[in-house]
């Protein structure tokens, strides 16, 4: 996406201008993320990709900005925060991290509505790579009817037949 | 799902348990009535966005997982039911017993697949298809909050990106005048058929070994 802004004469000048000018617009944005609706009071304004603070990235992914990149349990992405880059900005002191462009290195699949700002990402691939390889069952946690979380790791040591059906 | 009931009153244990998840945009309005009626005790879920068969890649419901002790699958992506109905205008009488051998002697089932098995009948995905879940659950947004245009628009784009799946399809039809059943699937079911493809993923269990 960094090279689509440097080639965009027009936008991708307006946009630099806007991030390097130090005026930060507040922009909202919706993140729907499993079965997270997470609600961003401010990002900044960038016609193709989403960024966040890493306060709100951890609202949306559990993944915890560190000194060596954005990590979840042992997995760390690498990002470089002692300058500018196009997954890393900052601001008026305000960190920025690209997060759309953290879903692309994952591998992530996404659909945006750029129009509302809503930003719906699909599961890490990660996650999926011993269901693939050696058929272990993708782990899951969803609300049950009472609203208590069913998390299928924790059934281990029971046999789980697990069924799908639909009203329609 | 009165019969799955009865069949966990027979097989329920310390060591087996039912999680059933019904694949419902509509929420607890839409299934919540079905588990009531069948006075379900076992794990009950009402999965508005289709999670569950996204991340196992099932195309269609009823659908069955077997996933024994360790976590590892030992049976995939079987079009499941209970029972016949109708006088076999669907289901099977074949599946409960395989399950019923599953729950006595686990791994040493004959029904139980090795791992290449069941790596060979997980569904594959294009990454093209990948993408209509997040198609799928931003319809799903827009449908929960009343813009009923825009989760049309998403809810298409799914099953554009994901031909294959008979959820994303059946799903939508179910808010359109013929329903989830009506012309448009029996029209698109009778294309697959004939051209040799299946409705409901295959359950061959006579070739178990």
């Amino acid at each position: 996406m960094k090279s689509s802004k440097s080639i965009g004469l027009v936008l991708g000048s307006l946009l630099f201008t806007g991030l390097f000018s130090g005026l930060v617009n507040a922009q909202s944005a919706v993140v729907l993320y499993n079965e997270r609706v997470v609600e961003i009071d401010q990002t900044l304004p960038d016609a193709t990709e989403l960024w966040v603070t890493p306060e709100d990235l951890t609202r949306i992914n559990d993944f915890v900005l560190k000194p060596q990149g954005a990590c979840l349990a042992e997995l760390c992405i690498p990002i470089l925060q002692d300058r500018d880059s196009d997954m890393f900005v900052t601001r008026a002191n305000q960190g920025w991290l690209n997060f759309s462009g953290l879903a692309d290195k994952l591998q992530q699949a996404s659909m945006t509505d750029y129009n509302d700002g809503i930003w719906s990402f699909g599961t890490m691939p990660l996650e999926r790579q011993s269901f693939f390889r050696a058929g272990e069952a993708p782990d899951f946690e969803l609300p049950d009817r009472d609203g208590n979380i069913v998390k299928l790791s924790d059934f281990r040591g029971k046999k789980v037949l697990l069924l799908t059906w639909a009203s329609w | 799902m009165p019969v799955w009931q009865s069949i966990y009153e027979e097989l329920k244990s310390d060591t087996f348990e039912i999680i059933s998840v019904a694949q419902d945009t509509g929420g607890e309005e839409a299934a919540g009535g079905i588990f009531d009626d069948a006075n379900v005790t076992y794990t009950s879920i009402i999965d508005v966005n289709h999670h569950i068969s996204s991340l196992y890649n099932l195309l269609n419901v009823p659908s069955g997982v077997w996933i024994d002790e360790t976590g590892k699958i030992a049976r995939i992506n079987e079009g499941t039911y209970a029972k016949t109905h109708f006088d076999g205008a669907w289901g099977t009488d074949d599946y409960v017993p395989i399950v019923r051998d599953w729950v006595a002697n686990g791994e040493d089932s004959q029904y139980v697949w090795d791992s290449e098995k069941v790596r060979e009948n997980i569904f594959q995905r294009t990454p093209e298809a990948e993408k209509a879940q997040p198609a799928f659950r931003l319809g799903t947004y827009y449908f929960t909050n009343g813009n009923d245009e825009k989760a049309e628009q998403y809810w298409t784009l799914a099953q554009e990106l994901d031909p294959d799946s008979w959820n994303y399809l059946r799903q939508d039809l179910q808010y359109e005048d013929g329903g989830s059943a009506g012309p448009e699937w029996s029209e698109r079911r009778e294309r697959i058929e004939g051209a040799g493809g299946t409705y409901y993923a295959p359950l061959d269990i006579e070739q178990d070994n």
